[in-house]
C-alpha cells in the first residue's frame, strides 16, 4: 500500500526526456522506497521542480565516486568495452554520483544524476530552501560545481584548507597537526616567525 | 539607533558544544544572523568507509551522546534492508524500548537546559534529577548512561527479563507522575512564561520551506513523526500519538518535548505489556552483506534520522550518508531570531535542541 501515486514512474519520465530508470520497493511495513536514475543530469531541475509540485521535501543530498567495475579483458582485436552508467556517462571510479532523496509523506523518492569528473550540476536550492547546507557540504567535499548556488561558501571545512577533500588522501600526521598542543604552538612559531 | 555586528558563539551559546552566530543588531533587536560552523567536523563519514560494515555499528553510536541510539539504528536497519534480514518481534519491541528510553532522557535534557537558561535555577536541577531517573535506568539496563550499545545488524544485543521489567515499570510509574508535574509547571509557571511565549516564533510556512523536522516542526503545526508515517521497529503495533501545536514559540516546542516524553513513558508501557517471546537478534553469527543500497529513517528524539548505505563487493560499505534532525533546524533560525531581543538569542537557539557534534560530523 505505497503512499506514493501510481502515476509516479510516467510522470517522472514525462518531466526528464532523456530517460529514466525507475525502481520502487515497498516493505512488509508498507513503507515505499523508489529509485530514479536520470539518464541526463540536465533533467535533474525539471525532475526536481515536479518533486516539489508533487509537495515533496528534499531530505537530503548524497554524493559519492562509486567505484569503477572491474571489466574483464577484451579479446583479441576488440575494443575494450569501458563500463558506463544509465545515460552513457563513463563508470570510471572518478564520475560522481548525486543522490537527491526526497521525502513523500514518508515514503523515499531518490533522484539519481550522474556528473562526469570535473563536471557541473544544477542547484537546487532556488526551488528548495532546504538543499543549501547539503549542497555546500557536497562542494567541500568534491570537486564537483553546483552551477547557480546562491551562497557558494565553505560550510565546515576551513577556506584556508584545499577543496575537494574526499578525493585525497590526507596523512593523519597532517590531519591531526592540533592533536598536541606542543605541536600547535611550535606550528604557529614556526608560521609567525616569532621566538618562543 | 546604533547598529552593531555582534559575535555569539562559538563557545557557550546554549551547549557546550561550539557554533558561530555573527549577528547584526540594531540597538538590542537582531537584525540579521550569519551562522558559521565547523568546529567540530571531524570527518566520520569518510571514516565510516575505512571500517567494515560491523565495526561502523559501534562508530555510528559515537557521531552525538544524545541520540546516540538512533544512529546505530537506522544503520542497522538499513543494512537489515540490503542483506534481506527480517529482525525477529522480540528485537523490534526491545528496540523501541531503547528507543524511548533515550528520548524521555533527551528531551528533559532539553527542557532544563531551558530553565537553567531562563536564570529558574532549581527547576533546572529539579529536572535534570526527574532525568536521572532514565539515566539509572539506562546504567541499570544497558550498563552505560549514555552509549547503551543497544543495537547489531540482524537485532539487539540486550534483553529484558522478568525482574528487568519490573524495575524498568518501577522507575516509569516514579517517572510519569514527576514528567506531569513538571509539564504542568511549564505550563503555568510566569517565568518560563514570560521568558518563552510569543518568543522565537516559526511560521508554520517557513518551517515548511526550511523543511524543519521533529518536534520543531510539530510546535508549528506540521503533523509529521517518522514512527507514524514510516512505520519501523514495533512502531505499527503501539499506539503512537503526535502531538502538534500551533503557535511556533520557544514554549510550544518546550511543551511538544514534555509530551513527547509522557508519550515515551507510555510507549515503553505498551512494549512490556505487549512483548513477545523469541529471539533478540535473527543471526548469532555476522551475516553475509551483498552488495547493494538502501536508505533507513527514523524518528530520533530530535526529529527525522535519515540513512543512506551504500555496500559494494567489500567488506567495508562504499558511502555511509547520514542526515541528522539538527543539520535541517539551523537555518530556522534566522527566522526564529529576526526581530529577537540579544537577550533572547541563547534561549531561541536551545529551543531547536541543537546537536552540533551530529550537525557536523
Amino acid at each position: 500500500m505505497s503512499k506514493l501515486p501510481e502515476t509516479l514512474e510516467l510522470c517522472l519520465a514525462t518531466t526528464a526526456p532523456a530517460g529514466i530508470e525507475f525502481t520502487s520497493k515497498t516493505d512488509a511495513k508498507g513503507v515505499s522506497c523508489a529509485w530514479c536514475t536520470l539518464a541526463s543530469k540536465d533533467d535533474l531541475l525539471p525532475a526536481a521542480t515536479f518533486m516539489k509540485n508533487l509537495g515533496a521535501r528534499l531530505s537530503t543530498i548524497t554524493i559519492l565516486q562509486p567505484k569503477a567495475p572491474a571489466t574483464p579483458a577484451p579479446a583479441e582485436g576488440e575494443a575494450a568495452v569501458l563500463p558506463t552508467f544509465f545515460g552513457g556517462v563513463a563508470s570510471d571510479g572518478k564520475t560522481f554520483e548525486i543522490n537527491y532523496h526526497f521525502d513523500v509523506n514518508g515514503d523515499t523518492v531518490t533522484l539519481i544524476a550522474h556528473v562526469p569528473f570535473g563536471g557541473n550540476i544544477a542547484s537546487l536550492t532556488p526551488l528548495f530552501r532546504c538543499a543549501d547546507w547539503p549542497e555546500r557540504e557536497l562542494m567541500e567535499l568534491y570537486s564537483v560545481v553546483v552551477s547557480g548556488h546562491p551562497d557558494p561558501r565553505r560550510l565546515f571545512i576551513d577556506p584556508s584548507i584545499d577543496g575537494a577533500v574526499l578525493e585525497r588522501l590526507i596523512p593523519f600526521s597532517a590531519l591531526a597537526n592540533s592533536a598536541t598542543t606542543k605541536g600547535l604552538w611550535e606550528k604557529i612559531m614556526a608560521q609567525t616567525g616569532s621566538k618562543s | 539607533m546604533s547598529n552593531f555586528t555582534i559575535p555569539v558563539g562559538p563557545l557557550h551559546v546554549a551547549l557546550e558544544e561550539p557554533m558561530y552566530f555573527r549577528i547584526d543588531v540594531s540597538g538590542e533587536t537582531v537584525a540579521h544572523v550569519d551562522i558559521h560552523a565547523g568546529h567540530v567536523h571531524r570527518g566520520i563519514e569518510y571514516l565510516a568507509t575505512k571500517r567494515n560494515i560491523f565495526q561502523n555499528i559501534v562508530l555510528t553510536e559515537r557521531i552525538c551522546s544524545l541520540c546516540s541510539n538512533s544512529h546505530p539504528q537506522a544503520y542497522a536497519m538499513a543494512i537489515e534492508q540490503i542483506a534481506g534480514l527480517v529482525v525477529p518481534p522480540r528485537a523490534e519491541y526491545l528496540r523501541v524500548i531503547a528507543d524511548e528510553i533515550k528520548r524521555v532522557a533527551s528531551n528533559l535534557f532539553n527542557v532544563s537546559v531551558l530553565a537553567h537558561l531562563v536564570g529558574f535555577e532549581s527547576l533546572f536541577m529539579h529536572v535534570m534529577e526527574v532525568r536521572e531517573m532514565m539515566q539509572d535506568v539506562k546504567e541499570t539496563v544497558f550498563g552505560n548512561r549514555m552509549d547503551i550499545g543497544a543495537n547489531i545488524v540482524g537485532g539487539v544485543r540486550y534483553d529484558i527479563d522478568g525482574e528487568g521489567a519490573a524495575y524498568l515499570r518501577a522507575q516509569l510509574d516514579r517517572l510519569a507522575p514527576a514528567v506531569a508535574e513538571i509539564t504542568a509547571l511549564y505550563r503555568t509557571n510566569g517565568s518560563i512564561l514570560g521568558r518563552t511565549r510569543g518568543i522565537g516564533v516559526l511560521t508554520r510556512a517557513d518551517a515548511v520551506d526550511c523543511s524543519v523536522v521533529g518536534p520543531v516542526a510539530r510546535a508549528c503545526g506540521i503533523d509529521y513523526d517518522v514512527r507514524t508515517k514510516a512505520p519501523y521497529a514495533a512502531y505499527d503495533r503501539l499506539e503512537v500519538p503526535v502531538h502538534t501545536l500551533a503557535d511556533g514559540d520557544v514554549w510550544s516546542r518546550a511543551m511538544i518535548r514534555l509530551a513527547e516524553a509522557a508519550t515515551a513513558i507510555d510507549l515503553i508501557r505498551q512494549c512490556l505489556d505487549q512483548l513477545p517471546d523469541g529471539p533478540i537478534s535473527c543471526t548469532s553469527e555476522r551475516p553475509p552483506i551483498p552488495p547493494g543500497e538502501a536508505i533507513a529513517k527514523c524518528e530520533a528524539p530530535r526529529g527525522e534520522l535519515i540513512y543512506y548505505v551504500r555496500t559494494i563487493d567489500s567488506p567495508r560499505p562504499e558511502r555511509v550518508k547520514w542526515r541528522v534532525p539538527s543539520f535541517m533546524n539551523w537555518d530556522a533560525l534566522r527566522f526564529m531570531l529576526k526581530g529577537a531581543k540579544i537577550a533572547d538569542i541563547a534561549i531561541i537557539v536551545n529551543s531547536i535542541d541543537p546537536c552540533i557534534s551530529c550537525t557536523e560530523r
